[in-house]
């Protein structure tokens, strides 16, 4: 009887074994894996970049359809991910070298360690919270089965919703029962079908489609609850490629800056070559790229006015003592250092 | 206790292989978490995963009830007559090999978001496996134990209840295990594809949150709960009924 127990555990040590030897002989082929497509690829450098969907990435498509990256001698890998969960940690595993996401979202994983930081801003869109019910017109309105659908837990919406239930109601958790995880398409068709939610926390083009619909109307508008402007998105690259690849970095950056500025030049052309993609009428496309507020830029806004109230509110559990820690230089140019008080560049990228 | 020493020095084993592994520095912390920070995560949102496991076991514990009832009844049916049978075994050629995970869409379609439409996932899953077990227990119940029973004039209930049940328990208790591991996965698994509704949600949706704010000790504390939950329900209550019944009758060899 005892023998067959400790054949037993020289078994269940073998096995523990093997998983070590597995984990560790797996890592090294990555590096073998690596070393080969950094050979193959010496004339042309690449980047490999996560895309997305909504009418805030319409430069980034632009930018994949027409390729502005290779006259800088740059190739983009576009990688499609599930989520922004997913985004963040291909990020961490070294499996993405650039992404876009939310500010929030971006500073809870700077938090956790995250090796990242931000290139660029990347555009200042309007998001805001959208109801068909007739008896919500504030926040305070809101009671106990009414349901909101937001995207996940720590996005944009959750943490301006949260921002607004502070100043509003002074318990910026106060809805977190009412609160259901969504992506914006499911959000959408839920809203629209008036079944399970009466609110949704979202971006164009969800946003202009539903407010298009009689009856649906805003009950709390992002800059309102933020203050100010802020960037929808910010284009983060992470520390490894950043310090071991510059010039494929200033490439990156470069390329981007080209393609938001062909679409605010070429809005026509834009609907055209993107309505396929988004499945709606040019025209229709036409009228969101140009709505009031869409503003399709890489200038930094509000990187800094996120951080104050998620530490507060326990989101995350430290703040970013200066710009440097969560932006790339040619960032941290732009913005500048004037000496004897804060010049407007700088006084944008907190919240009021 | 042998058994018990020898899962223990395994777990520990494991543990240690786990920290070496860490210790090399190969993988970053934000992906592979030390022990430490994991049992700190534990205990630091103790309360929430309490309430999160009980909310958990609960609507597990409604869809099993509900799945092993339906289970007995179709098998019930299915001896009842030859069309049952022919209906039900082709029910369950078609929905067996279909994950529970995969009818989610079309629950969310049908009860909404929120715990009904886990709920319909949860029965869905173990609701086959059961059937299935129940219905090959009563299948290979022995002619000659069937009629022994007769002889001794057991009819109707007690020929079920002295004779049948005890011939096919063996079936029906690994049944109830296929089952319970199923809908376990399948609560788990819904939450962590569409989230939760509200407040109300399991360890499905404490994983999923924990993931969306990157804390990866708490994902790996909320697994460990799950496994934690598995191992006690196997040894415990499995295992109980087990030793209580089949190995009791010697239904069973080992």
């Amino acid at each position: 009887m005892f023998c067959i127990k400790r054949q037993r555990v020289v078994a269940l040590l073998l096995l523990a074994v093997l998983v070590a030897a597995s984990f560790i002989s797996g890592c090294g082929q990555k590096t073998v894996q690596e070393n080969q497509t950094a050979n193959d690829d010496e004339q042309l450098m690449t980047i490999r970049v996560a895309k997305q969907f909504g009418l805030v990435y319409a430069p980034l498509m632009v930018a994949e359809k027409i390729d502005f990256f290779s006259k800088y001698g740059l190739k983009v890998e576009w990688l499609t991910l599930g989520s922004g969960g997913a985004v963040r940690e291909a990020m961490a595993s070294n499996e993405l070298d650039a992404a876009f996401m939310g500010i929030p979202p971006y500073l809870i994983g700077w938090d956790k360690g995250l090796p990242a930081k931000i290139a660029a801003g990347y555009c200042v869109i309007p998001v805001s919270l959208v109801t068909y019910d007739e008896n919500i017109n504030t926040l305070e309105d809101f009671k106990a089965e009414h349901k909101i659908a937001l995207p996940s837990p720590g996005s944009i919406q959750h943490i301006l919703l949260s921002m607004a239930l502070e100043k509003q109601l002074g318990d910026p958790n106060a809805l977190d029962d009412n609160l259901v995880a969504l992506p914006h398409p499911d959000g959408a068709q839920a809203m629209l079908a008036k079944k399970d939610v009466v609110a949704h926390f979202t971006t164009p083009p969800y946003l202009f489609e539903e407010l298009e619909q009689p009856g649906y109307k805003v009950v709390l508008d992002g800059f309102d609850a933020f203050g100010q402007d802020f960037n929808f998105n910010v284009a983060l690259v992470t520390e490894s490629y950043h310090d071991s690849n510059p010039l494929g970095y200033a490439a990156f950056v470069q390329g981007l800056n080209d393609a938001m500025n062909w679409v605010n030049e070429n809005k026509e052309e834009t609907a055209k070559l993107l309505a396929p993609e988004f499945q709606i009428d040019e025209e229709k496309l036409l009228k969101y790229l140009t709505a009031e507020g869409v503003n399709y830029t890489t200038a930094p806004y509000g990187l800094m006015g996120f951080a104050d109230f998620m530490q507060k509110a326990g989101y995350i559990s430290k703040v970013p003592g200066s710009l440097s820690e969560i932006a790339w230089e040619n960032i941290l140019a732009q913005v500048g250092k004037r000496e004897g008080g804060p010049c407007t560049l700088e006084t944008i990228q907190w919240s009021k | 206790m042998r058994d018990f020493v020898s899962k223990l020095a395994f777990i520990l084993v494991l543990a240690i292989v786990w920290e070496l592994i860490r210790l090399t520095g190969r993988y970053p912390a934000l992906l592979f978490p030390g022990i430490g920070s994991i049992a700190s995560a534990l205990w630091m949102e103790r309360v929430d995963l309490i309430g999160r496991t009980l909310f958990s076991l609960r609507i597990i514990g409604i869809g099993l009830v509900t799945a092993v009832s339906l289970a007995m009844l179709a098998t019930f049916m299915s001896f009842g007559g030859k069309i049952f049978a022919e209906v039900i075994s082709d029910l369950m050629a078609i929905m067996h090999p279909l994950p529970g995970i995969a009818i989610l869409p079309v629950a969310i379609l049908w009860f909404g978001i929120g715990v009904r439409a886990i709920l319909f996932v949860i029965v869905f899953s173990a609701l086959w496996p059961l059937i299935n077990h129940f219905y090959t227990g009563f299948r290979s119940i022995p002619i000659n134990q069937l009629e022994v029973g007769r002889n001794l004039g057991l009819t109707g209930w007690e020929l079920a209840l002295k004779v049948m049940l005890p011939a096919s328990f063996p079936h029906i208790l690994s049944g109830l295990r296929t089952g319970w591991a199923r809908a376990w996965q399948a609560s788990v698994a819904a939450e962590l594809v569409f989230g939760a509704a509200g407040g109300q949600g399991g360890l499905g949706w404490y994983l999923y949150k924990k993931r969306f704010m990157m804390e990866t000790p708490g994902v790996f504390a909320g697994m460990l709960i799950i496994v934690l939950i598995g191992i006690g329900v196997e040894y415990l209550i499995f295992a109980g009924i087990e030793n209580r019944t089949v190995r009791k009758w010697k239904t069973i060899i080992n």
